[in-house]
């Protein structure tokens, strides 16, 4: 079975079955290794991705939910680390392993998309990803730094 | 940087599939070359060969001044990437913004002899500024486990939070030699005396000529030109560092945030197939039977195998399980086939039995057996008859798991002559060990390429997932093949840190201070770190102290877990502590102040400091609202010898809602420093990571057993706290201290176990002494 995605704006034909977790494909299929597998059942966030603008748990949807759609991995932020969430977090040394990171900077940047200026609030209630080695403080003061990289930038 | 084109054909090859297009094959090294200086190497990090003749076995210079520095531990998250990287970069007096850390080979350690210049350690031990401390290094060990004593590297193993202790001084040194040689270089070039030259950022200057030169001009030169008397050239004392003892950013960060790094997980070979597998989840189990033919006509299905348990000798003794494994074209595909496939166990039934009350009554019963004597001073029994009160309390902690988050995995590819292993790994040549002798490969073809790691806390979970891979991919010679394990499958082939109990009781004298004590603790014979914390003395001074440490036998494998007993036992004792304080009447802080006072501990006055710092950061004594409260604790590890040591305190401020819901506010942390931080800046995300480790351990984390095997095996019920438990104020000091530091990477933060309990008690006059807290009833009012 064959199916079209639309990943970080480019086109690729898939040979997989669409049933496959959106995850699977763009790892083993389209090559795009950021996106991480941890848990498998949608909890800890490592697998985040956006689908049409919405962070999504990508172990745990088909990837033919996204046919149609545009997807972005964290390889699509910017191809250089320079997107103003990428700046924040190396400026406050975010990552300890960093394997949870890549999906927490996709969380991080769907809550910006509909808060451009985050409480402290806002940052616990949306952002649910996991990370083991505790780079939660972190990984706060890097979001409100973004925020304000991104609206200096507007 | 050069890149030897010459290399192998086979290496060449690899490639990690990243960017946008899956079509061309990304090789790492290249795009390492053609990358700009400021700190963006992607990646890939395994061991190259150079081009450029390397200076020394951890320095190799690039013509443009680009400095390939070989870090001989692994990356879990820790720093060391860039600690170990500044080590050596402070003494060569090279251009920090053009180091590029790059893993160490990991058979060229086993393979050479470790330069006569760095066996012998400078100085005079932990409390010598000007000394290299005090390295501990390993006998010879066949399996690798200590490391191979006098390699090239000293030791490859990342373990017991001593990359920093244990290199220092010989990374330094390795710094230095290159640094004299290529000054040695210059001056021979230019027939001046050495002396009349200087180098820094890479450039050597003549001041007097005006001449000029860098490191990459003449490091080929330097590459030919020995050290005439290599073990002259000193170190650098703390007071000369101008780069180790600034907060630098760690230099994979970038690659992190872009997705580059390659993990293990992410390694990629051509004409590589996908194993998943399937343990026996009961401990000792193996496969009875399997029906292949219910799923090998699936897509993309290839074999199955079945697999034995893996050899104890090569697990350190621990007992896993045998399991089944599928290949298939993808590991969604060999997944979903393993998941389909009928799978039947055969169970020891006296394991099958097992389950956590089971255990804990077996716990409590071995507490009353006579066990090991460890300590007895003076006269415990005459010092309780003298007692105006006694007070005597049982606690435990569940087995935990490391759950890190990337899944144990391996990439192997066995030929008949050579085995070439991908694999994040905190103990390389026990896995080159263990490779060899599952294949038969002799151990000098075995090439292992380390990764980074998504997480480790001890040996990347000291189980099989090598021994696993290794099995299967010998099965099939001439096929690369990268397992994979799923998360519940990780949860099984992970080592716990053991369950344990204490009993601890105190006879107090009429004014509130204790004048005896007993300890009991109590895990299972394997368990790491019986004695932890407990052994020599009692830290806090009571005149007549007995300590014994009792075994049992149980069947979970269990090893480190950032750290051994220390993390459970300073949870038993500062808890105790707390209620011998609540029983007296007195402060807590001012309590453990004045019994620590009373000690003659050679590090008594660091750990009065600590505790006056973090009390006095914390506001402590300030009224707060109902609802809230401050507990204190010590941590230490090394305060019973006069050797490396790591103290701190910390002032742990909780409220507890009437609901029962909890929330670690503010944390202030008064950190020991020793002679000088390497990097503060990773010191404080340690700090920062270990409150929130602690927490979880505090608050979520307990693995259960049932019917003989581990019930939790997901972050549905091994939970994992988030954004909303981070405590919203965090603030570290350092103090400086007399010796130097044991290390950063475990054992910090420990005190989050027993200030929760305490706060707890306080807010609503409970008092919980089995971990975790989330399962008490914290309701009150």
């Amino acid at each position: 079975m064959a199916f079209d995605l639309l990943v970080n704006g480019g086109g690729y034909r898939v040979e997989a079955d669409p049933q496959t977790p959106l995850l699977w494909v763009v790892r083993d299929h389209l090559g795009l290794t950021g996106t991480k597998f941890s848990c498998g059942i949608g909890q800890c966030g490592a697998c985040t991705v956006h689908v049409d603008g919405r962070a999504v748990r990508s172990c745990s949807v088909p990837a033919s939910v996204a046919i149609g759609k545009p997807v972005t991995t964290i390889e699509g932020v910017s191809p250089d680390g320079t997107h103003p969430v990428q700046v924040a977090w190396k400026e406050f040394d975010t990552p300890q392993c960093g394997y949870c990171q890549p999906g927490m900077i996709m969380s991080a940047l769907a809550l910006l998309r509909d808060r451009p200026r985050p409480t402290d609030a806002d940052i616990e209630t949306r952002i649910t990803n996991a990370c083991r080695c505790g780079t939660y403080h972190r990984v706060r003061q890097a979001i409100h730094r973004a925020a304000d990289l991104m609206a200096r930038a507007r | 940087m050069s890149i030897d084109v010459t290399r192998r054909e086979f290496l060449a090859t690899v490639a990690a599939a990243q960017g946008a297009f899956v079509l061309g094959f990304w090789v790492p090294q290249k795009a390492l070359a053609q990358t700009p200086p400021a700190q963006t190497a992607p990646g890939a990090v395994w061991y190259e060969e150079s081009v450029t003749p390397e200076i020394n076995a951890w320095i190799v210079i690039a013509p443009d001044d680009i400095v390939t520095i070989r870090i001989a531990q692994t990356e879990l998250g820790q720093g060391v990437w860039t600690s170990n990287a500044m080590m050596v970069c402070e003494e060569l007096q090279c251009d920090w913004t053009k180091v590029r850390p790059q893993y160490a080979s990991a058979n060229r350690d086993a393979r050479e002899k470790a330069p006569e210049w760095t066996l012998e350690v400078p100085g005079n031990g932990a409390t010598d500024p000007k000394g290299g401390g005090e390295p501990a290094f390993g006998n010879r060990d066949r399996t690798g486990v200590s490391g191979i004593p006098d390699s090239l590297y000293r030791r490859m193993r990342t373990n017991a939070a001593s990359s920093v202790k244990d290199g220092r001084y010989y990374l330094q040194l390795a710094g230095a030699e290159a640094r004299e040689r290529l000054l040695l270089a210059a001056a021979g070039v230019w027939q001046v005396p050495v002396t009349e030259l200087t180098a820094k950022d890479s450039v050597i200057a003549h001041a007097s000529s005006g001449r000029t030169t860098t490191y990459g001009r003449i490091a080929p030169r330097a590459a030919q030109t020995p050290h005439p008397a290599p073990d002259t050239i000193a170190i650098k004392p703390p007071d000369q560092w101008t780069l180790m003892g600034t907060e630098q950013k760690n230099l994979d960060v970038p690659a992190k945030v872009t997705g580059q790094t390659v993990y293990g997980i992410d390694v990629r070979v051509p004409g590589m197939k996908w194993a998943a597998v399937k343990a026996c989840p009961v401990y000792g189990g193996e496969v009875k039977t399997y029906d292949f033919d219910a799923v090998r006509n699936l897509a993309g299905v290839r074999s199955a195998m079945k697999f034995p348990i893996p050899d104890p000798a090569l697990t350190r003794g621990r007992v896993f399980s045998g399991g089944v494994a599928v290949v298939a074209d993808t590991w969604y595909q060999a997944k979903t086939a393993i998941d389909r496939m009928p799978i039947e166990w055969t169970v020891p039934p006296e394991l099958a039995a097992v389950n956590t009350p089971m255990m804990r009554e077996a716990l409590l019963a071995a507490l009353d057996q006579p066990g090991r004597m460890r300590v007895d001073q003076g006269d415990v029994d005459a010092g309780f008859a003298r007692a105006a009160k006694v007070v005597e309390a049982t606690y435990s902690t569940p087995y935990l798991a490391r759950a890190r988050m990337e899944p144990g995995n391996a990439t192997v590819l066995v030929t008949d002559d050579r085995l070439d292993i991908w694999i994040g790994d905190q103990s390389p040549q026990e896995t080159r060990f263990s490779a060899a002798k599952i294949t038969g490969i002799p151990e000098e073809n075995v090439h292992l390429h380390l990764c980074h790691l998504g997480g480790g806390f001890g040996r990347n979970g000291n189980g099989p997932q090598a021994e696993q891979a290794i099995m299967i991919a010998n099965a099939h010679r001439g096929t690369p093949i990268h397992m994979l394990w799923t998360r519940e499958q990780d949860f099984i082939g992970t080592t716990y840190r053991a369950m344990g109990l204490a009993r601890l009781k105190a006879g107090l004298d009429a004014d509130g201070w204790p004048i005896a004590l007993e300890v009991r603790t109590c895990m299972q014979r394997d368990g790491f770190g019986p004695d932890a914390s407990f052994d020599v003395t009692s830290r806090y001074h009571v005149p007549n102290y007995r300590y014994s440490s009792h075994t049992t036998r149980f069947h979970v494998p269990v090893g480190t877990r950032r750290g051994v007993g220390q993390a459970a036992h300073e949870f038993y004792r500062e808890s105790f502590i707390d209620e011998l304080a609540r029983v007296a009447g007195k402060d807590p802080y001012r309590y453990r102040r004045e019994l620590i006072a009373r000690t003659n501990l050679p590090y008594k006055a660091d750990m009065i400091k600590a505790l006056d710092m973090a009390a006095e950061m914390s506001g402590w004594g300030m009224p707060l609202p109902r609802g809230k409260a401050r507990a204190i604790a010590l941590e230490e590890r090394g305060a019973e010898g006069n050797a490396s040591a790591t103290i701190s305190a910390m002032v742990h401020t909780v409220s507890v809602s009437r609901e029962g819901k909890l929330r670690l506010e503010r944390v202030d942390v008064a950190h020991d420093a020793g002679f000088g931080l390497v990097n503060p800046l990773s010191v404080k995300k340690q700090i920062e990571g270990q409150i929130t480790w602690f927490y979880n351990d505090a608050m979520h984390q307990g693995t259960t057993i049932a019917d003989g095997h581990v019930v939790e095996n997901n972050f549905h019920t091994f939970p994992l706290s988030r954004m909303n438990e981070d405590p919203p104020d965090i603030n570290i000091r350092f103090f400086a201290t007399g010796h130097w530091l044991i290390g950063m990477g475990h054992d910090r933060a420990t005190s989050v176990q027993s200030a929760i309990g305490d706060a707890i008690f306080q807010v609503t006059g409970k008092r919980f002494r089995d971990l975790p807290y989330s399962r008490h009833d914290l309701r009150w009012g």
